[in-house]
């Protein structure tokens, strides 16, 4: 460790900010004396005294330069007209002057304890927080932890200002939608660009383990994101993984185990309101079957839920190794996830594993490789989840689950209708599998990056960064056949098929594997000229990705035993139903950017890229960006430092930028036009059969028939994106109150539209166009501050972090002079998420069965606002109701800590919006329906519904079933909108770290150990409040039996929340033990 | 210095090494090479041809079968009313009271014009194919364009006949215009392309089809260019000479049975008999295979048929009665025999339901006439074991067992019929539920409105299309639809005698009677008994009118989604509509006789004024 003037292998990082700080010092131009020589050994310690190890020691001006051991001790010869940079992972770099005392010295390092002084990860480099013009927002490891989960996006939630982050779906294993700034496209995708180390990443997020993660970077504005021009339109995530630091191998595990519980249970009739409501719903036919008037006579009521539900599992594992000498340094982790549901048959698990190796090599010349590789299961996802809620929610509470022999009842609807869906089987059988059926994802994922980085001239390094992605899924399906005889004897009854009633068995095997390549060609020029700083960085670029997948589905395998995994042990016929796909897609990119800054005062920046796209007309696949951007550390200026009053300001940083980004994320060969055998019919979720192809028969010869369904378009052009973005960081009080006020506003232009031809052209599908323009601008405000700050290094102190924001969209122009398209939900001069449809103003009451009657409907029914005030209700009378934006949203972090203690209180809060919960559509969840006729045995989600003596204006009445509800018949579909605010305490963290001597003796660095709860509750929730039901989307889009006709679907629609998996509310006890 | 130089030539080196690979082929990398998307020169070669004629008869799918179609063919007719209770659109669009928003009108207006332009691809590319059998392959695309066309026309009056790239030309353009004006115009275009179109077929085809496929022939040329001039001849299009066309088509027909291979089965009831679907009868029928949902691009939802939205054929659930609902052998009964639903029972969707007019009128002889046998089941067997409580005022009280294949369910001809069976079978050690005519809706001479009738919905169900081979009671049905029949190629001749054609009213009664005759064989009857029947339903010529035709049209050819066009085309539908559809008698306007242009055509066009586009008064 002590080996003096051999090139000591350190981070980039570290590299990096003693860089900066050897420019900072330099600006201060001091002058040197005479030099003699000087043998140091010197000590390195943080605030508190504690040593600080693996820190680094070099000096100014040359690569020599050593890394402190354990105890933060160092050796080192140095001549005395030279400085010392000392710097470590976390604390600010410090220079020392070497003189003739300097032979024992103690350097005392501080922790860095504002975000200022971070460095962050910008595009193809890092600059301290102080030095960026644009708006980006670091994340760290630390704040990632807060909530124990399986993605990043989940613990992101709540923690970066202008970043949506919607959960969608409470399965395990279930992503988050984020959408950083608002939406900017109607036909492409608006995901931000995700950047691992540097290359971007294709694929599962799922795939990412947190604990790799050591930083998040999240580029916002277009003077940030404009160096990934073609891409940086939706923002852009730079993540970097864990390196090594030199230094003896250091062994970290963090391991929790949690239980969770069913956070709310959903709302349905218990036996005593079923028994009302099917009163009233009756009418001639029979209300009850047997079994149900038996129970009823019997006070017997069931809860299916409380049958149903169980304790979920959630528990992680992970163990890293870091360490490094003599220029190499090295880190590798290993870690194991898994997540069960509160619900049978779903479960999510991953194998992760990780190596990460930076080197020097000579003095001039650094690689570094980087391979994550993981394995993912994912269970329950294709049918299993979405098939459950139904019969736990539906199935009568007064039908007995077991006999009287304590078996399992298996038509628990008794005589209703086994045809219809899954829906009247028992869904206890759903809690033994039994080899019954077979739903499983998997997922092998890895992701490699490898870097060389040579320092060819003074201040000119050239880099070169290759990135290897692959990840192949299998996603397996199968369903037994149904042996359910029909009769209640168990005796002559084998197992029914819960997925499969009076069915055969099913098989599906889909195959899909995405494989990617980078290669970078970066060449960087940092130079220091007086109080002037420049850095230059030129890029040339190419990515190539490509998709393939094979779908297979089989019925009627000979056994049941044979599962997925021989189709042709099967009969003949039916014949196998088979699909695939392929998408290759290329970026080519060339880029430069150049830096300049005064005086650490004046900060300019220029960016230029020039990207070619394959997924463009062949003519457009070209487009240049740019952007430039300015900051003025008002700070530095005399006329702060010098005054006396506005001394509390310690930092004031004004940022504008303005430049242009694009996104070119549309399906390849979208311009191409297509000539098919694709029927169209295919992408039902849970649609086993995928009859996707063409058909017809000439008698029992079978054939396949091709057809022209969509139109080229040699115009395909590029979709940009023009943001101005202008931001104020500040610094209060010696940075006790740090934070930032960004104002942005984006205009999207030449819009890419699905365009529907008309029908009698000939040509069925839409086509994609550039037409039409969309507006975005929104505020950020986030504030951290230390509200008491401890007086000793373990006295009580509390931080408070917070961040509100809020995005107005609007569509401002569309094709032609098009001002509404009904269809696909799009209304110039309104928000991409309207929803139009009727204004629903309650319910009819008796008092105003008068005017009711002026529109044809009586007391019980919806009152539909007669808005174009016709006198009848037509649907002339639909019309934006409002939309899906909330009006501002937010996080709040509060950390307390004392002696080893600390806490952690993460809020997250929506204000304003709509929401469309499915459940309370009839149409689309058949919970809501109240209709005893079709709906006989089944119960129904518990909701307020009018009656001539309960008034509401909730429900209307059951008197004559659904099509009685109004004359309008889509009326049902306003029964699902509600006030979608809410106000979350997302989880609550408790630690206590034990005192390091106590653990010395058994060879542990530091051990702190951990509980935390999440999913802590809804302070407030207006949607919650009335339905009962947790106010958290559970899916992307329309996810019903038959949708409203008011939601888009694909990548842009509206969350919704629909029958899932019931939110769960983990307990977590963990341990994060250093060696 | 020299080391440093050293590092600047590695450096280049190693930057020029990898640079130029990737410049090199960088516009190459640009260009798109799908192997999965194709373009139209696909279709221009022998194999690729095919394929293209081939997704024409599959389009056809949609037309012949889906929910769509039977909803647009027969509601809001003499015969048949919808019932909101299955689905709501099928109430508004029986009882005019839909608009130009209405989802049934897409399903023809949407899946037709692809097709049509794929026929005009198909015609302008295969005369320059070699190794095809070019004038089959034209005389399919011809007649299938003319089919297209002639249903578009039927319902919605004049069809552009330039797509985009001029008149009856392969569109590939992105035309957002509409050619549709002004209709007269177009409408002769229609009306000539149609019968050239069908004259080119009935001269290329092949005279017989296969015995055991529906591959296009002359017969179903003849057939659709005699229904063609008839539907001519009541057009503003009218010429002097298409009722003699329509008789000379239709009759090469009929006098030349064995050369186009087709005949009259004696059976009526065999003619859509589960398990006879290639009989010789059937000229022309959109093929599906039973069971196999897959290759009917049926849209299966975990193994169960979504409702809509496939290229199945939902008529075989969409006019059944709810027999699963209904208890039994009383209505307070608590046991519901039928309650598991079978593949042959089909799903109970209660959407199309027969009016009294149907029922009393049509239908009046239920008895001499099989048709009505024929074509309605009204015998339910259990389908499930069950024991249902008997208490309703009789000897036999108690409980009582249905076991799986007991008589459960009987749908009474008459209220007569009702009578003495209720009497004899309440008695029965083996009682069965029997549905009187006047709890049955529509027939019963109440029609529900938007909310639809009361569950159970007690109805005849119109059986023809009853497929026991589906792998579940909810799917659509896998048997071939027809679309053409030799039976309408006699009602067609008639009518052109009517019209003056032929022989007159003498041959129409002759040709009429052909049919009648055969309408009074059932299995089992004796030679006297049938000759009886037979003598009962001979009609003379002075019997014969338009009315009577039109009514023999439906007892023929009830439930083939064929009679909305049928009364409209012949000027019938407001006359009829108001004496026998009482729902909708009071909505329908004189120009409903044409459905609206659908609103999402219209709001699709990117030209100004769209709404001149639209039918008078919709």
């Amino acid at each position: 460790m002590s080996i003096a003037n051999l090139p000591k292998r350190v981070s980039p990082k570290i590299m990096i900010r003693a860089f900066l700080a050897f420019v900072f010092m330099l600006c201060l131009n001091t002058l040197l004396t005479a030099q003699t020589k000087v043998q140091i050994k010197g000590k390195v310690v943080d605030d508190a005294g504690k040593p600080v190890a693996g820190a680094s020691v070099m000096v100014k001006g040359t690569t020599t330069g050593v890394t402190c051991n354990e105890l933060g001790l160092f050796d080192l010869s140095v001549t005395t007209d030279k400085k010392l940079v000392v710097s470590a992972t976390g604390y600010t770099a410090k220079e020392v002057a070497v003189t003739a005392d300097s032979k024992t010295i103690t350097i005392k390092l501080s922790q860095i304890t504002t975000e200022l002084e971070q460095v962050v990860v910008v595009g193809y480099g890092t600059q301290r927080k102080k030095d960026v013009t644009g708006s980006v927002d670091l994340v760290t490891s630390k704040t990632l932890k807060e909530v124990p989960t399986a993605n990043f996006q989940n613990a992101l939630q709540g923690h970066a200002a202008g970043v949506d982050i919607q959960t969608v779906g409470t399965a395990p294993g279930a992503g988050a939608v984020i959408r950083i700034r608002g939406v900017r496209s109607v036909l492409g995708s608006n995901a931000p660009l995700i950047v691992v180390d540097g290359i971007p990443y294709v694929g599962n997020l799922n795939d990412i383990n947190t604990d790799d993660i050591a930083s998040l970077s999240i580029l916002k504005d277009a003077s940030a994101t404009a160096i990934y021009g073609s891409r940086g339109s939706n923002g852009v995530i730079l993540i970097t993984t864990k390196r090594g630091s030199t230094g003896a191998a250091k062994v970290n595990y963090n391991g929790y185990y949690g239980v969770g519980t069913v956070f709310n249970k959903y709302p349905v009739y218990n036996a005593q309101e079923y028994t009302a409501m099917h009163n009233i719903a009756g009418g001639a036919s029979g209300v009850f079957q047997a079994n149900e008037l038996k129970n009823m006579a019997a006070g017997k009521s069931t809860d299916w839920q409380d049958l149903m539900y169980q304790n979920s599992l959630k528990t992680n594992h992970y163990l890293t190794v870091t360490g490094g000498s003599d220029g190499s340094t090295y880190s590798f982790g290993g870690g194991y996830y898994k997540e069960t549901a509160v619900l049978p048959g779903q479960d999510y698990q991953r194998g992760s594993l990780r190596l990460s190796i930076d080197s020097k090599i000579g003095k001039w010349l650094k690689v570094g490789v980087n391979t994550m590789n993981s394995i993912s299961i994912q269970k329950g996802a294709q049918f299993v989840s979405g098939s459950t809620m139904f019969t736990t929610l539906a199935t009568s509470p007064l039908v007995s689950p077991y006999d009287s022999t304590g078996a399992i009842v298996f038509n628990a609807m008794g005589q209703g209708n086994p045809n219809d869906a899954q829906g009247n089987y028992n869904p206890l059988l759903l809690k033994n599998n039994n080899g019954m059926w077979v739903d499983r994802k998997r997922i092998i994922h890895t992701f490699n990056s490898l870097f060389a980085e040579a320092n060819i001239w003074k201040g000119i390094k050239y880099r070169f960064n290759l990135g290897l992605d692959f990840s192949q899924e299998e996603d397996d399906q199968f369903q037994a056949a149904d042996h359910y005889n029909g009769t209640t004897n168990p005796a002559t009854n084998s197992n029914p098929s819960f997925f499969r009633p009076l069915n055969g068995n099913h098989a599906v095997v889909n195959n899909a594997e995405t494989w990617s390549y980078t290669a970078e060609n970066l060449l960087t020029y940092d130079k220091n000229f007086g109080k002037h700083h420049i850095d230059v960085t030129g890029l040339y670029s190419i990515q190539q990705q490509q998709y393939h997948n094979t779908y297979v589905s089989k019925d009627s395998m000979y056994s049941d035993q044979t599962q997925y995994f021989d189709m042709s042990q099967a009969t003949p016929t039916p014949y196998a139903v088979v699909s695939g796909s392929e998408a290759s897609s290329t970026v080519i990119s060339y880029m430069a950017r150049v830096n300049y800054s005064f005086d650490n005062r004046y900060m300019l920046t220029g960016t230029f890229r020039n990207d070619g796209s394959s997924v463009l007309a062949a003519g457009h696949n070209w487009h240049q960006f740019g952007a430039v951007s300015a900051g003025w550390n008002i700070m530095n200026e005399k006329f702060i430092k010098n005054s006396s009053k506005l001394g509390f300001i310690s930092t004031l940083k004004l940022r504008a930028g303005y430049g242009q980004t694009a996104s070119q994320s549309i399906s390849a060969y979208s311009s191409l036009g297509s000539v098919t055998n694709n029927n169209g019919l295919s992408g039902q979720s849970g649609d086993m059969s995928k009859s996707t192809v063409v058909k017809y028969n000439y008698g029992t010869s079978i054939v396949v028939g091709y057809y022209l369904a969509g139109l080229p378009n040699p115009d395909l052009d590029w979709e940009y994106t023009n943001t101005l973005n202008v931001g104020l960081d500040y610094g209060f009080l010696n940075n006790r109150i740090t934070g930032a006020i960004d104002f942005y506003s984006a205009v999207t232009n030449k819009l890419l539209f699905s365009q529907n031809l008309p029908t009698s052209s000939g040509v069925s599908n839409p086509y994609a166009v550039n037409v039409g323009q969309m507006k975005n601008w929104g505020m950020e405000f986030s504030i951290s501050s230390v509200n008491i700050q401890a007086k000793k290094s373990d006295g009580f102190s509390w931080t408070t972090d917070l961040n509100l924001f809020f995005n107005k969209n609007k569509l401002t122009k569309q094709i032609g002079s098009t001002t509404q398209n009904i269809g696909n939900q799009l209304f110039t001069g309104y928000s991409m998420s309207s929803i139009y449809d009727y204004k629903n103003l309650g319910i009819w009451q008796t008092s105003e069965a008068a005017e009711a009657a002026k529109y044809g409907a009586t007391p019980g029914q919806i009152k539909i606002q007669d808005y174009d005030n016709s006198g009848t209700i037509t649907t002339a009378d639909r019309h934006i109701i409002g939309n899906g934006d909330p009006v501002l949203q937010g996080g709040m972090t509060n950390t307390f800590s004392y002696k080893g203690f600390d806490l952690g209180i993460t809020m997250y809060a929506r204000f304003g919006g709509l929401l469309v919960s499915q459940i309370h559509q009839w149409q689309s969840s058949y919970l809501t329906q109240l209709d005893a006729g079709s709906s006989l045995g089944r119960n129904q989600i518990k909701v307020d519904y009018w009656t001539p003596t309960n008034p509401t204006n909730w429900f209307p009445t059951i008197a004559n079933g659904t099509n009685g509800w109004s004359s309008a018949t889509t009326a049902w579909q306003t029964l699902g909108y509600y006030n979608a605010s809410f106000l979350q305490i997302k989880a609550i963290n408790v630690g206590y770290t034990f005192k390091d001597k106590l653990m010395k003796q058994i060879g542990i660095r530091s051990i702190r150990v951990y509980g935390s709860v999440d999913n802590v509750g809804f302070l407030f929730s207006p949607y919650m409040r009335q339905t009962g039901i947790a106010p958290i989307a559970t899916n992307q889009g329309p996810s019903g039996v038959s949708s409203p006709d008011n939601l888009r679907t694909g990548q842009n629609s509206i969350t919704t929340i629909s029958a899932s998996t019931p939110l769960t509310r983990n307990y977590i006890m963990g341990v994060n033990v250093n060696f | 210095m020299k080391i440093k130089q050293i590092k600047i030539i590695i450096c280049l080196l190693l930057t020029a090494a990898i640079v130029p690979i990737a410049m090199d082929s960088c516009n190459k990398k640009l260009t798109e090479q799908p192997k999965t998307v194709n373009t139209v020169a696909m279709f221009q070669t022998a194999q690729g041809i095919q394929l293209a004629v081939n997704s024409v008869y599959s389009g056809l799918r949609y037309i012949y079968g889906p929910e769509g179609d039977n909803l647009t063919g027969d509601v809001g007719t003499d015969m048949w009313w919808g019932n909101a209770g299955g689905a709501a659109a099928a109430y508004q669009l029986s009882s005019y009271t839909f608009d130009y928003s209405d989802g049934s009108i897409l399903t023809l207006w949407n899946r037709t014009f692809n097709n049509i332009n794929m026929c005009n691809g198909i015609i302008t590319w295969a005369p320059s194919i070699t190794g095809i059998d070019t004038a089959n392959i034209l005389g399919q695309a011809h007649f299938l364009r003319a089919l297209n066309y002639l249903n578009l026309v039927s319902q919605f009056g004049a069809i552009p006949v330039d797509l985009g790239s001029g008149d009856w030309a392969f569109n590939q353009s992105s035309f957002g215009g509409f050619n549709r004006l002004p209709t007269k115009d177009i409408l002769t275009k229609d009306w000539n392309g149609i019968i050239s179109d069908l004259i080119y077929a009935s001269q290329n085809l092949p005279d017989k089809r296969p015995t055991a496929a529906f591959s296009l022939s002359k017969s179903a040329a003849y057939a659709l260019l005699a229904k063609a001039y008839i539907f001519k001849g009541y057009s503003a299009n009218a010429a002097s000479t298409d009722w003699q066309n329509a008789y000379t088509a239709a009759t090469q027909l009929i006098n030349n049975q064995s050369k186009y291979g087709v005949s009259l089965l004696t059976n009526y009831a065999d003619v859509v008999a589960e398990g006879n679907n290639y009989n010789s009868e059937l000229l022309f029928a959109v093929e599906r295979i039973p069971g196999d949902a897959g290759d009917n691009e049926e849209s299966v939802y975990n193994g169960l048929a979504a409702t809509s939205g496939g290229k199945d054929v939902n008529a075989s659930n969409d006019y059944n009665m709810s027999y699963d609902a209904t208890p039994a052998p009383v209505s307070s009964s608590s046991g519901k025999p039928c309650a598991t639903r079978t593949p042959l029972y089909g799903r109970p969707m209660r959407v199309i339901c027969p009016t009294k007019f149907l029922f009393d009128t049509l239908f009046a002889d239920k008895t001499n006439d099989s048709r009505f046998d024929g074509t309605f089941n009204t015998v339910y067997l259990a389908t499930v074991q069950t024991t249902s409580s008997y208490q309703s005022g009789s000897s036999y009280s108690g409980s009582f067992t249905y076991n799986v294949g007991d008589t459960a369910i009987v749908v009474a001809h008459s209220v007569a019929e009702y009578n003495t069976l209720v009497a004899a079978q309440l008695k029965s050690a083996k009682p069965y539920r029997v549905i009187s005519p006047s709890e049955m809706p529509g027939i019963n001479g109440t029609y529900p409105g938007s909310g639809g009738a009361a569950q159970p919905v007690l109805i005849p169900s119109m059986k023809k299309y009853w497929d026991s081979k589906r792998n579940n009671a909810n799917e659509g049905g896998g048997r071939p639809y027809p679309v053409l029949k030799l039976s309408e190629v006699y009602l067609l001749a008639a009518e052109a005698c009517l019209k003056g054609a032929g022989g007159g009213t003498s041959e129409a009664a002759t040709l009429l009677n052909v049919l009648r005759t055969r309408a009074a064989y059932r299995t089992g009857l004796s030679s006297t008994d049938l000759a009886t029947r037979v003598a009962a339903l001979q009609i003379t010529s002075s019997q014969v009118t338009l009315d009577f035709i039109i009514d023999e049209h439906g007892r023929e050819l009830a439930g083939e989604a064929n009679r909305w066009v049928d009364l409209a085309m012949r000027g019938q539908l407001l006359n009829r509509v108001k004496m026998d559809n009482p729902p909708a008698a009071s909505n329908i306007k004189d120009y409903m006789t044409l459905r609206p242009i659908p609103k999402s055509e219209l709001d699709n066009l990117t030209v100004p004024n769209a709404s001149q586009y639209q039918n008078t008064g919709w």
